[in-house]
């Protein structure tokens, strides 16, 4: 009977293979499990690696998703919790399973930044006006008066300008089109503000921060939107911006906390939450003189009800990512939390309990 | 005719073919050569992607090839080594699921379809339904899975990949195996029959193993396709940092080769794109033995 022997050994291997690693961890293990924005990924992943590292029997990770992808995977309870660069919007919120719960915690915050492929790469300032130019397809040429006058030591290039956009839907492209939402009601209306946009046709689309920083990199004259944290670990070039009170600003820890500390929360609960802090917010164009205009929160969703041996867990790692591991945040292209900020997380973290 | 008259005929045929002999400009003969050496040039050039894929993968991945990568768990990020373990072993733990799903299911089906009932309804059926399927866009495979398994179980799990990856080498099986049960004499199925063999004694001891390397081939080649896929991984097994925590862990999410490449390749950390180099080349190796084995075995002819 060669086939049952076929069948026999396959089934014999399956089962070898499973039990030869049966020993290297034992059974008494909590296994949690995140997934969503890949903005914070680096940042989230090397807290879990370090946070179960430091409490034995306890795997903790997050997996990188995409913002739309974890919201989902929370609001069909097959993660533990999730991440989103977008928060939850009402409509999501009311969706939660009501035995469930849901309670967004800002958890770091990053930038947006804009990279250039121009001869030598000087430092760019680009005048607010410009950009929004640029990014709704009015302004198609290097050669302008009003980026030669805010940049009198650039010799411009007789480049067409190209721009760069994410061809994929994501947090990046919600944060920026955002801000420019924000600054110009032509862009509002013309592109939108979301995940994916209506761009113009002329625009050149690539999937994911490393395929936009590659496109601007090969491409003579072209302009794009990536993550400071992957810009800064890659050693892209990167525009100071004009922000709304009119000054240069480049993008990086300072700038970026000063855009945050304008965020003034919403006073009310959230939605079908009495009693639960809404902590989402948005700087779309921050008034400081110092600030970054790009910036944003970040938000971890957890449950309010669920097994107290995990809740234990998720809030111990919470206060993890609060304390120790904002220290990770700036060296990785992150902006650590202000104070007030984490006083009102440390707050709503409570929330994060036993099932009802 | 006499005999003279001939050879001296023949003679002259000779003579008459003497300049065709080694002339290279004769028109026939360069057009051979021509067409000869388009060819080789073509099939250089189709080869020419694979063999810098191949030499792109050993000079970028091969210098990290040591006993922690392939053992060790994955750095997080500004880490320093760390390796890709967790995935080798979650790879060839779905890989193994999926092969005990769709092994017995396959070569039953084959056999249905080439013994048992060739044209009956249900076996037309079944075989426009494999091919069907073979054309079937992978990250369907996934989504079919993530909304039958993942939303009721309310978790990624090794399972489920095991299963989504099932789905996609089952028609691989069925009609491999369909074609070289197929080809199997009939005449050595009927010396059976006259034997007084009953048909399940012709399958099992005539009809397969006869069959057997064609089947293998099939089976090899599935699994080489399955051990390379990361769309229908994406939803079911999503990924982990950790080893497959026994046979509970089987019902965690489970890391990949393939998924692990997905993502540490648009990281902007040297040391996570060495590892997906590094992982690249693992792959790569285990789907070229799973080819290289198939061809082997699969050499032995009836």
């Amino acid at each position: 009977m060669v086939f049952a022997n076929v069948a026999r050994s396959t089934l014999a291997a399956c089962t070898l293979s499973a039990l030869a690693f049966a020993p290297l961890a034992s059974a008494d293990e909590i296994q949690l499990n995140g997934s969503g924005a890949s903005f914070p990924f680096p940042l989230y992943a090397k807290w879990a690696k370090d946070f179960s590292r430091k409490h034995k029997g306890i795997q903790l990770q997050y997996q990188a998703v995409g913002s739309g992808a974890g919201i989902r995977a929370f609001l069909a309870e097959t993660v533990d919790f999730a991440a989103s660069d977008a928060a939850m919007n009402d409509e999501e919120i009311a969706k939660v399973p009501t035995d469930k719960g849901v309670v967004l915690l800002p958890m770091t915050a990053g930038e947006v930044v804009l990279s250039y492929n121009l001869p030598g790469n000087p430092e760019l300032k680009l005048p607010r006006d410009v950009m929004q130019d640029i990014f709704l397809g009015k302004l198609t040429t290097w050669r302008d008066e009003r980026l030669q006058q805010a940049n009198p030591g650039i010799d411009f290039p007789d480049d067409d300008i190209t721009v760069v956009r994410r061809s994929d839907s994501s947090g990046t492209t919600y944060v920026f089109t955002g801000h420019l939402a924000c600054a110009s009601d032509e862009f509002k209306q013309e592109v939108g503000h979301g995940k994916s946009v209506n761009w113009p046709k002329s625009f050149v689309g690539a999937p994911k921060n490393d395929g936009v920083a590659a496109m601007i990199k090969q491409t003579p004259g072209a302009i794009g939107y990536i993550e400071y944290g992957y810009a800064e670990a890659t050693g892209q070039p990167m525009a100071s911006l004009q922000n709304k009170a009119g000054e240069f600003v480049k993008p990086g820890e300072a700038s970026g906390q000063a855009a945050l500390a304008s965020a003034e929360f919403p006073s009310g609960d959230l939605p079908g939450y009495a009693g639960t802090p809404d902590l989402r917010v948005w700087v779309c164009d921050p008034t400081g003189e110092a600030a970054y205009p790009i910036a944003t929160f970040t938000w971890m969703l957890m449950y309010q009800h669920q097994d107290e041996e995990k809740a234990q867990v998720l809030r111990e790692f919470i206060e993890y990512g609060l304390n120790k591991g904002q220290k990770d945040a700036p060296k990785m292209g992150y902006i650590p939390l202000p104070e007030n900020v984490k006083a009102k997380v440390e707050d709503a973290l409570k929330l994060v309990g036993d099932s009802k | 005719m006499t005999r003279v008259a001939s050879e001296a005929l023949l003679e002259q045929d000779l003579a008459s073919m003497k300049p065709l002999q080694g002339s290279l400009l004769e028109g026939r003969s360069l057009k051979s050569r021509i067409y000869t050496g388009i060819t080789w040039g073509l099939a250089i050039l189709a080869s020419l992607p694979l063999f810098s894929v191949l030499y792109m993968l050993i000079a970028k991945g091969g210098a990290r090839i040591n006993w922690e990568t392939l053992t060790a768990l994955p750095p997080a990020a500004f880490e320093f080594g760390g390796g890709i373990g967790p995935a080798i072993v979650g790879t060839a733990i779905m890989v193994g699921i999926g092969s005990a799903i769709s092994i017995p299911i396959g070569i039953l089906a084959a056999i249905y379809l080439a013994e048992v009932a060739p044209h009956s309804k249900l076996a037309e059926t079944a075989r426009f339904l494999a091919k069907v399927l073979t054309g079937f866009p992978s990250i369907l495979a996934g989504v079919f899975v993530y909304a039958v398994l993942v939303v009721s179980m309310k978790t990624y799990s090794a399972w489920a990949g095991g299963i989504a990856l099932a789905v996609l080498m089952l028609p691989t099986i069925i009609l491999t195996a369909e074609e070289t049960l197929k080809q199997v004499p009939q005449k050595m199925k009927d010396a059976a029959y006259g034997m007084g063999c009953t048909r399940a004694q012709v399958v099992a001891a005539v009809t397969l193993p006869t069959g057997l390397p064609g089947v293998i081939t099939g089976v090899l080649l599935a699994v080489a396709g399955a051990a390379g896929e990361s769309a229908p991984l994406l939803f079911t097994a999503l990924f982990s940092t950790y080893y497959v925590n026994g046979l509970e862990g089987l019902g965690q999410p489970t890391a990949s080769l393939s998924i692990l490449i997905y993502n540490f390749s648009g990281m902007p950390y040297d040391n996570q794109i060495e590892l997906a180099w590094a992982a690249s080349l693992v792959l790569v190796l285990i789907i070229l033995v799973f080819n290289i084995l198939a061809r082997v075995l699969g050499r032995q002819k009836f």
